[in-house]
């Protein structure tokens, strides 16, 4: 076992430590829970760009969890996919704990935000990193219930609906999930990820697999927000408060639910023509369904989140291509996905914060009392709407010639009206929340405090500079590898289990 | 070094625009100076300004089609934040057209980028030559031109631009739609069709149709507005129509002429929107029936006002009738290579002239002319706009002057014939020196039979209607206005310009409502009812297993 590979379990202790550590002495210590949250996903993003570093030297990482040889034991796996997937989620937690700080003022129980908090990004990273499917699915449940709890955190009439309807759908998510892994466990007598698809290469196709890629692309589908099992992420993702919106938009589907279906498909299962077909379908359905119910919105978040929805399609659509071109793409907007979703979401949150209001049509004019918030929200709608030269622009450009590339030209077509929908909804955000005459009805507004304004900032320079990660060498490091191991598929998890043996 | 020029693409061509891109960005930096003197937050405006200038270089001077589109997609956020500088009630919603319909051009280009690189596989400017043969290419070709369409404002692209020319300030609207984006649009359209893409007739008529269209139905429209600067931007449309028209001749002489006719468009329409903006300022609004009788209080802008609408118009011997009379000539000699159609593009380009002439007519009668809308009103400010916006008019008027009596001699020899290489035949015959002569004599000789012939002092009297001196009756007024109310009137454009008005010819209203019309259906179906989205889950694994399980 190489020694690097012994940060691998870091990130599941670190987070849940602190987690323990921030409701055991939340009472006692005012600052604690701030401080704690800031210092766990600092120190995970310290981590994951170690792991990052790391991957690039030996490839693979393999951890046996208390040295139990597999498939007997727990194993945890960092490749190029999980490494990129750790910064995404690590560097978004991070940036969003600076803003719950001063955010979550208005909330009684900072201890339990962020006691539940580092729950979810514990849940995440051991999504990540876990190579048995059994404690993908223990992880997965992690992150799930501590984000239904974050939902309903506002304690109110809306957002206890709101988490009960998403607690119900993603539980019967969750089942078809379990429900897949027993058939697979009671085929192959595994549970080991590697091991599996061993297994199931040596066995040939079957119906049971057949059986167990449908229920995993409606569990994880449903988790990812893929239409037609989106339909708790509309009314979930507004209620939530702020931040924890950005984390589940910016993060939780994805790590939840675009990972874990790329992770069994392409390695696991392995990748068909016909699953290729079907997640491209999939993909491009969520890309229309969700702008065209986007457009339409007036209630800010509403609108963010029904875009998240379309931003999925495009991920989807990049990867199911399984091109290498159509592979880089998706996993690039992926990351730039992350980025803007989840600094749209914290300028919602700052204009909610001052204006007391999420309905865009009661604002107007306040990009100038709010000069940073305008600023950093006119970068992430052109982020997202593909406007050069910002990450959205570099990461839609290469699914787009991939798809060209691939003779896909219905689909090409698809993502450049979808690309034109998305940039008008966001310039009737930017018309009715920021531009204009400043509406008096509003009192007297003050810019948000300095913590939430510089984590926008950030997560505003990441959008400008995104869009060199398109580019050669940072591409190799970061997207290239993570690519690679979806290329490899099938023999990427042979390869793991010469590892471990 | 050598790298970094291999990165650059410099012909005649690139120079001769990016030339030109530099002096406007100057003369609208010396203009804005004082038109913007005032406002808060002006930083950023001179800022923009600067970035739009460095894009739009990028643009011209890049030798990669991927750099190129990528300054191009930025200019489109930089127009919205220019645009967004208006004061007017509409100017949120105008950028925000304008940013939607520019965007999606620009999304619309990265599909034929995406061609382009499937064809080729590379997106090296001087390596590409793709003939128009497959589907794939005539794609590639339709989707880079609607940016170029879209930026330059050919119909049905062009929409954004009247709304912009009414709701920007004047010295943006002098600078993006009226000059830069036309330089732009045109370079691109120019470059698509000399150098990426072997042009086919076929193409070549659709180019001349789509022209043609724009020239006559633009005019038309503008004949009949009742806003100074929403006028001039219907001509800002119209005029894109003689380029497209000449380009899409695809003789070297068409493609001169259409160059030639972008640059002259550039000179006077800008300077018809600085001293549109010149009279703005000083009256508070743009709106004709509120305006008249300014020459007398300003005589420079009038000057300058003048001879740019007799440029736009065609009247010998400003800049416009030099290249109007290009593309003339490249109209008929198409006929040569199989243009059967001539006679009709020929007529829209003539047709189209007569009625800018008309407008025109209009505008100067509205605004300069005629009598001022409130007489008793003394709040008119008297007196001349500052210095150096009047100078950066100057400049442009002397420039239609000097593009026209020296169309050869200056613009044509220097910039435009190199930009389009040798082969160039002029069949028809116009000695612009002389001809000026000529008609500066014909009109010397007319004023001294004037002097002559009227020599005993003529009977002077004041303005009456019916019997009635004018100046008595303050409520009545003949604006000149409604004269042209005749022509939305008449039977078979009473209609049409009521569909207009409506904006049904609107490609991003009708669109609007289609949009609208899906996300309603869509909101009904998330209706928050838990049991329907299970059912939507469940619906789903069916068609799932069914599509999975079919062999």
């Amino acid at each position: 076992m190489i020694a690097a590979a012994n940060i691998a379990p870091l990130f599941i202790v670190i987070s849940l430590g602190g987690a323990f550590l921030i409701s055991l002495l939340e009472k006692r210590m005012k600052h604690f829970p701030y401080a704690m949250g800031l210092i766990v996903t600092g120190m995970l993003l310290i981590l994951s760009l170690a792991a990052v570093k790391a991957v690039g030297l030996y490839r693979i990482l393999i951890y046996n969890v208390g040295s139990w040889k597999p498939p007997l034991g727990i194993t945890l796996v960092i490749d190029g996919f999980s490494a990129f997937m750790l910064v995404t989620v690590n560097l978004i937690a991070f940036l969003i704990a600076i803003y719950s700080g001063p955010y979550m003022e208005r909330y009684t129980s900072k201890g339990k935000f962020f006691a539940l908090f580092l729950l979810m990004v514990a849940g995440m990273n051991g999504v990540v990193i876990t190579g048995d499917i059994f404690n993908l699915f223990v992880f997965l449940e992690i992150a799930s219930i501590a984000s239904f709890a974050l939902v309903a955190f506002g304690t109110g009439r809306h957002e206890l609906e709101a988490s009960f309807k998403y607690t119900l759908m993603s539980a019967v998510g969750s089942l078809f999930i379990l429900l897949g892994i027993g058939l697979l466990y009671s085929f192959t007598s595994t549970l080991n990820m590697a091991d599996i698809a061993c297994a199931l290469l040596q066995k040939g196709k079957s119906n049971i697999s057949l059986m167990v890629a449908v229920m995993f692309i409606m569990g994880f589908g449903l988790k990812a927000a893929l239409v037609p099992f989106h339909g708790w992420l509309p009314d979930a993702h507004p209620s939530a408060p702020a931040p924890i919106s950005a984390m589940l938009s910016g993060v939780l589907i994805k790590s939840l639910g675009v990972y874990t279906l790329c992770r069994l498909f392409f390695n696991v299962l392995g990748m068909d023509a016909k699953f290729s077909a079907v997640l491209m379908f999939l993909g491009a359905l969520s890309m229309t369904v969700g702008v065209f119910s986007a457009i339409g919105q007036w209630d800010f978040k509403r609108l963010l989140a029904y875009h998240s929805i379309s931003q999925i399609g495009y991920v989807f659509l990049g990867i199911g291509l399984g091109t290498p071109l159509g592979i880089l793409g998706g996993l690039f907007h992926l990351f730039n996905h992350s980025v803007f979703k989840s600094l749209l979401f914290l300028n919602s949150g700052a204009v909610e914060y001052a204006a007391k209001t999420r309905d865009l049509r009661k604002m107007g004019g306040l990009a100038q009392k709010m000069p940073v918030t305008g600023a950093t929200a006119l970068v992430a709608s052109m982020s997202i709407a593909g406007i050069p030269p910002l990450n959205g622009f570099w990461s839609k450009l290469i699914i787009i010639v991939a798809l060209v590339d691939a003779g896909r030209f219905g689909y090409a077509f698809l993502a450049v009206l979808v690309s034109i929908m998305t940039l008008a909804s966001f310039a009737k955000v930017m018309k009715y929340a920021f531009g204009g005459e400043f509406n008096t009805n509003l009192g007297d507004i003050k810019e948000v405090p300095g913590l939430m304004r510089l984590s926008m900032t950030i997560l505003a320079a990441i959008c400008v500079i995104g869009g060199i990660l398109g580019f050669a060498g940072a591409r190799e490091i970061f997207l290239g590898k993570a690519g690679g191991v979806l290329q490899e598929g099938i023999n990427h998890s042979l390869m793991i289990l010469g590892g471990i043996k | 070094m050598d790298n970094f020029w291999q990165l650059l693409l410099l012909d005649n061509l690139s120079i001769f625009i990016g030339l030109f891109a530099v002096l406007f960005t100057l003369l609208t930096a010396v203009y804005s100076f004082d038109f913007m003197r005032g406002r808060k937050n002006i930083f950023p405006y001179y800022l923009y300004i600067l970035l739009t200038l460095i894009a739009s270089l990028g643009v011209i001077f890049s030798s990669n089609l991927l750099v190129l589109i990528v300054f191009w997609g930025f200019l489109g956020l930089l127009l919205y934040l220019l645009i967004s500088f208006g004061e007017n009630k509409n100017t949120p919603a105008t950028a925000k057209k304008a940013l939607i319909i520019i965007g999606g051009s620009d999304a619309i280009m990265l599909l034929g980028l995406a061609m382009v690189w499937k064809i080729t596989g590379t997106l090296e400017i001087s390596k590409i030559k793709i003939a128009l043969d497959s589907n794939t290419a005539i794609a590639a070709y339709l989707c880079l031109a609607c940016g170029a369409f879209a930026k330059a404002g050919l119909m049905p692209f062009h929409t954004w631009i009247p709304d912009t020319a009414q709701d920007a300030p004047a010295p943006v609207t002098a600078y993006l739609p009226a000059s830069l984006d036309k330089l732009l649009g045109i370079y691109l359209l120019c470059r698509l069709s000399l150098n990426l893409f072997i042009m086919n007739p076929a193409m070549n008529t659709l180019l001349m149709v789509m022209g043609s269209i724009t020239i006559v139905a633009a005019v038309m429209m503008a004949l009949v507005q009742h806003d100074l600067k929403r006028l001039l931007g219907y001509h800002a449309v119209s005029q894109v129509g003689y380029m497209v028209l000449g380009i899409g001749t695809g003789t070297a002489l068409g493609i001169a002429a259409g160059l030639f006719h972008m640059l002259n468009h550039a000179i006077y329409k800008s300077c018809l929107f600085f001293s549109a903006g010149n009279v703005e300022q000083k009256a508070g609004t743009t709106d004709l029936d509120k305006l008249g009788g300014y020459a007398k209080f300003m005589p420079v802008t009038f000057i300058t006002f003048l001879i740019a609408s007799l440029a736009i118009s065609g009247i010998p011997p400003f800049n416009g009738f030099a290249s109007k009379w290009m593309i003339y000539q490249a109209i008929v000699d198409s006929a040569k290579t199989g243009n059967t159609l001539w006679m009709i593009y020929l007529a829209a380009a003539m047709f189209g002239s007569a009625l800018t002439l008309a407008s025109f007519m209009k505008l100067i009668n509205a605004v300069f002319l005629g009598q001022p809308a409130d007489k008793t009103n003394a709040s008119i400010k008297q007196g001349e706009a500052p210095l150096p916006m009047l100078a950066v008019g100057i400049v442009l008027a002397a420039l239609c002057v000097l593009f026209g009596v020296f169309a050869y001699q200056l613009p044509l020899k220097n910039y435009i014939i190199p930009s389009v290489g040798p082969g160039l035949v002029f069949p028809g015959v116009w000695n612009s020196p002389l001809a000026t002569i000529l008609l500066l004599s014909a009109i010397i000789i007319g004023l001294l039979f004037y002097w002559l012939g009227v020599n005993k002092k003529p009977r002077e009297t004041r303005n009456f209607i019916g019997g009635e001196i004018l100046e008595d009756h303050p409520q009545m007024r003949v604006s000149g206005t409604e004269f042209y109310n005749t022509i939305s009137d008449a039977p078979p454009f009473k209609n049409i310009y009521r569909l207009a008005e409506e904006k049904n010819f609107d490609l991003y209203e009708s669109g609007k409502k289609i949009v609208f019309w899906l996300n309603g259906i869509l909101n009904r179906m998330h209706n928050g009812i838990i049991s329907n989205y299970l059912a939507w889950c469940l619906l789903g694994m069916i068609i799932l297993f069914y599509a999975l399980s079919i062999k």
